[in-house]
């Protein structure tokens, strides 16, 4: 399935290496082999696509382990969809939400849930009022908020203590950044939330289906597109190469590989294409600068576990679902149809989120499945707990993401050493959706990410094509 | 199809629970705006003004430039005010269509969401 070579292979000096194949790593690249340059990428992994994975199951139905949606104004992603030839659909949104409230279950239309009139309210008013706050923190910038300091003071759950009235709507924006973040409030600072939310445009469009970040799905697969890029690259993707070492100096850098075949290989410059926290692996020669240092310790990956039961057909349909259930307690607070389009099997995807996902580690992959389908079958009913397929994807224990779906930032790190995020480092370069001044943490933002870090490498090495070693 | 009485009838109602609700007014902070409504069958127009946190009375026409513009049909309208409709499902299915920045088209959403939980 894979088109690229896994055989080793010496290129020589090229004039970049990118660490990385993620969608950042293989845009990036792509760029870079366009305007003429020659490139190498180093893939940790066996395969390429990072935070991004579609496996097929033992049935043969694709399911996607990590990202998998695409929304308005992702454009990034969107048209490199279309120029691979993938395909999407709208996510199924036919039918009433579950809402699991006090071990009751409720059913709504619309964005926020309604059963109780006066926590949905509190609910909207905190949204807009979250959205409103967002609107004037820079994605690119925030440390530029002449108010900055205060709002990195202080986190997340400090402020939904100070203005959300009722506990229904605190759980209900707890389950929210549980949702996106893979964090719990009270570990994330409030600059960096809004900061987030305004990449994405605002909080409600984070956590929409149509008309937000869930509205369309692949029908290929999320990786497809990856892959597809992969192909394009051939044999300058070499996977199962992590990289253990950068030696880095003004006329260029040696990046060390561990795994099968250790060796190394020489370059102009570096784009880093992953994780602030997974860079940390590396060993750089020289040391980074401190800022960069600290950056990396302070900027955790969230912790999230996805789970997809496969049932013979969609069954909550015909109840008149829609298949998403918001609940307020229990370790899956939210859940989607994740069927393919043509219906031939059912799907429901799930995410265990944040402190949920850390305390399900003890249970043991047998355990977590029958806790995990228990808690299904309280919301769509006994058929729930028998699925034909049931399958877990652990972010927090893969070795090159080291948790999912996005790094978030406690108080007091954006204003400090936020600037270290993009900023290069001699011929060291930064990508990755965390360093995305658009839709961080998503997909499209990864891609841009990985061309503004090709427009760095290309302007800096301004001496003709060739120069850099090769 | 409602009549334009009608829908005066249903604003009034709604413009008097939304001044009475302190979550609301609090919403309306710093939002001071002109909203044009079209009727999109019957093609009735009215003006509503937000001024100091404060819903002011519907007028008939459109009166001077407009921030935001709500087109919808005249029943929607009319339950809307009444509380009879969610009305984020009906922006979700294009039902009801808002003109403005995304700012203003954000606070009237939410808005209106209140106003119909606020039943």
């Amino acid at each position: 399935m894979m088109t690229t070579q896994r055989s080793p292979i010496d290129p020589g000096p090229v004039d970049v290496i990118v660490v990385g194949a993620g969608y950042a790593g293989l845009t990036c690249a792509r760029a870079l082999v366009d305007a003429g340059r020659s490139v190498v990428v180093l893939e940790a992994r066996d395969r390429v696509g990072g935070r991004v994975f579609t496996e097929t199951l033992p049935s043969g139905v694709p399911v996607d382990q990590g990202g998998q949606w695409v929304g308005p104004g992702q454009e990034h992603f969107a048209s490199l969809i279309d120029e691979t030839g993938c395909t999407t659909f709208p996510t199924w949104v036919a039918g009433e939400a579950l809402e699991l409230r006090d071990g009751l279950l409720h059913r709504y239309e619309g964005l926020v849930p309604t059963s109780d009139k006066d926590g949905s309210a509190d609910t909207v008013a905190t949204l807009l009022e979250l959205d409103l706050l967002a609107q004037e923190v820079s994605p690119v910038e925030p440390w530029s908020h002449p108010d900055a300091d205060r709002l990195d003071r202080q986190t997340f759950a400090q402020w939904i203590d100070a203005t959300v009235e009722t506990p229904i709507a605190r759980a209900l924006v707890t389950t929210a950044c549980q949702a996106v973040f893979g964090a719990e409030p009270e570990e994330l600072s409030m600059l960096f939330v809004l900061s987030y939310a305004h990449s994405g445009g605002s909080m409600s469009s984070l956590i929409r289906t149509s008309g937000g970040a869930q509205e369309r799905r692949i029908h290929q697969g999320a990786q497809a597109p990856a892959l597809a890029l992969a192909g394009m690259l051939g044999r300058r993707v070499v996977l199962s190469s992590p990289v253990v070492d950068i030696d880095h100096g003004r006329s260029g850098a040696t990046v060390s590989v561990a795994g099968a075949h250790p060796r190394q290989f020489h370059a102009g410059r570096v784009v880093v294409a992953a994780p602030p926290s997974v860079t940390g692996r590396i060993g750089f020669s020289p040391a980074l600068p401190g800022d960069r240092m600290q950056l990396i310790q302070r900027t955790p990956m969230g912790s999230v576990t996805k789970i997809h039961a496969v049932y013979e057909r969609p069954f909550w349909r015909e109840m008149g679902l829609n298949g998403q259930l918001v609940a307020d307690r229990g370790a899956l607070r939210s859940v989607f149809d994740d069927s393919p389009d043509d219906a031939g099997v059912g799907i429901l995807v799930g995410f265990v989120a944040g402190s949920e996902d850390r305390r399900m580690e003890g249970l043991g992959v047998e355990g977590r499945r029958s806790h995990l389908l228990g808690e299904l079958a309280s919301a769509f009913g006994p058929d729930a707990a028998h699925p034909l397929e049931f399958v877990e994807q652990r972010w927090s224990s893969e070795a090159f993401s080291g948790g999912g779906p996005v790094a978030g930032m406690g108080p007091g790190v954006l204003t400090a050493v936020g600037p270290a995020l993009r900023r290069p480092v001699g011929v060291v370069h930064w990508a990755g959706t965390e360093t995305a001044e658009a839709w961080s943490g998503y997909i499209d933002g990864a891609i841009s990410s990985g061309i503004r870090a090709a427009d760095e490498v290309l302007a800096a090495l301004v001496a003709p094509a060739g120069t850099g070693g090769s | 199809m409602a009549t334009d009485a009608e829908i005066f009838e249903a604003y009034g109602d709604w413009k008097s629970r939304g001044n009475a609700n302190p979550r609301l007014v609090r919403m309306l902070r710093g939002w001071d705006r002109s909203v044009h409504l079209v009727a999109s069958d019957t093609g009735s127009e009215f003006t509503l003004e937000v001024r100091a946190c404060v819903l002011g009375d519907l007028v008939s026409g459109r009166q001077g430039p407009a921030d935001l513009i709500v087109t919808a049909s005249s029943e929607d309208f009319a339950d809307l005010f009444w509380g009879d409709l969610n009305p984020s499902v009906k922006y979700q299915n294009g039902e009801i269509v808002l003109a403005g920045s995304s700012e203003d088209v954000m606070r009237l959403d939410a808005l209106s969401m209140v106003a119909f939980l606020d039943q």
